[in-house]
């Protein structure tokens, strides 16, 4: 995952002319498999040298997403089930929690 | 025009981009040879492999199937499915990479006739979380579960029932067993996924497989590339 990051990385990097990336800012869905730990470590060892050595990696961790049709509203689930928790009516999923996005870099020109 | 400092730039892709583009070439190349291609992704011990043995059973005669077998170490799954009739099968090794990639895919199919098949079977590594996000070029995203598992793991991992586009219980004979809710299983697969069909199956005793294989077939037809009706199959549901 951290090689696929830093391919893009260094693709933008290029694109923006930049002579530094300091900072990466990620959306992750609470429900995918990108460890934050892991992900900087190895980024950590796979950028010495790259125009991304020391970039800040920062994660957003955004919830689980439903609309209850009952309400009609946004909820967010507790643990046990997909029920809205405030009538129990099992909603429909807006956001699965899967995503895995590089929202914006920050880059030194 | 270069202002120095730091600037924020907006990028907003996914990740796994690079991964999308190789599967995107994999799918063209398999919907092209007309190879319907199915992307199977279970825990470990769920029944892939057994799925797919059941699978090739009740193709036989009417499609060829290939298998591709992602794992992370060994090669008995491949030499089962040759044993139950494959029309080819590419073992792949990860290396300790918990899911296929689509580059891994794609090697892969150069070890395969794609023009011989009608049907490939890609058995993902036993994962229910990281396959999710790895496109691999299918056409049918499909996702098995063991009752024995239990009817919380739609719950426990909503993308990859979100993301399938066909679901399959098996192990239905140990329904009563284990104290599996079939209605919780089946609310909680629909609020992620409103319209994939789930199919009950047991591949201890064959219950369910007919079904599942009539439906496989049916999705042929929406694979362009060769003429599909020279398999011979009726398709389910008119057009
Ligand atoms: N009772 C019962 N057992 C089953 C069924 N399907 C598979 N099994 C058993 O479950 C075990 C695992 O089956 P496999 O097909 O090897 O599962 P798999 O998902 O391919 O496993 P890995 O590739 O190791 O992750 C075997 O002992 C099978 O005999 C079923 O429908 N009912
Ligand atoms: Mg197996
Ligand atoms: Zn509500």
């Amino acid at each position: 995952m951290a090689a696929f990051l830093l391919e893009r990385v260094e693709h933008h990097a290029g694109r923006l002319e930049a002579s530094k990336v300091t900072a990466i800012n990620l959306l992750v869905g609470e429900r995918s498999c990108l460890g934050d730990d892991a992900l900087r470590f190895s980024f950590d060892l796979l950028t010495a040298g790259t125009v991304a050595e020391g970039a800040r990696i920062t994660i957003r961790r955004t919830p689980m997403r439903f609309h209850c049709p009952t309400c009609d509203g946004a909820y967010v689930p507790a643990e046990a089930d997909f029920a809205c928790p405030s009538c129990l009516t099992i909603g429909q999923v807006t956001d699965d929690g899967g995503e895995m996005l590089i929202e914006s870099v920050e880059i030194e020109r | 025009m270069s202002v120095p400092g730091v600037k924020l730039v907006t990028i907003g892709e996914r990740l796994l981009v690079d991964n999308d583009r190789v599967a995107a070439r994999n799918h063209r190349r398999l919907s092209e040879a007309g190879v319907l291609t199915v992307n199977i992704m279970a825990a470990p011990g769920a029944g892939k492999t057994s799925f797919i043995v059941r699978t090739l059973e009740a193709l036989r005669g009417r499609a060829r199937a290939g298998v591709i077998e992602g794992d992370i170490a060994g090669s008995i799954d491949a030499e089962t499915v040759l044993a139950a009739g494959a029309h080819g099968a590419v073992q792949i090794n990860t290396g300790g990479n918990c899911h296929l990639e689509a580059d891994m895919v794609e090697r892969a199919l150069h070890d395969l006739d794609l023009d011989g098949l009608d049907v490939l079977f890609v058995e993902n590594v036993g994962n229910l979380v990281c396959p999710t996000q790895w496109a691999l070029g299918e056409h049918v995203k499909l996702c098995l579960v063991g009752a024995a598992e239990g009817d919380d793991k739609p719950v426990k991992y909503p993308p990859m029932f979100a993301a399938s586009d066909a679901i399959v219980l098996n192990k239905t004979d140990l329904i009563d067993l284990v104290d599996f809710d079939r209605a919780f299983f089946t609310s909680s697969v629909r609020a992620l996924n409103p319209a994939a069909p789930i199919f009950d199956v047991s591949c201890r005793s064959g219950a369910g497989i007919p079904v599942w294989a009539d439906w496989l077939l049916a999705q042929r037809q929406g694979v362009s590339g060769r003429d599909s009706a020279r398999l011979g199959m009726a398709p389910i549901g008119g057009t």
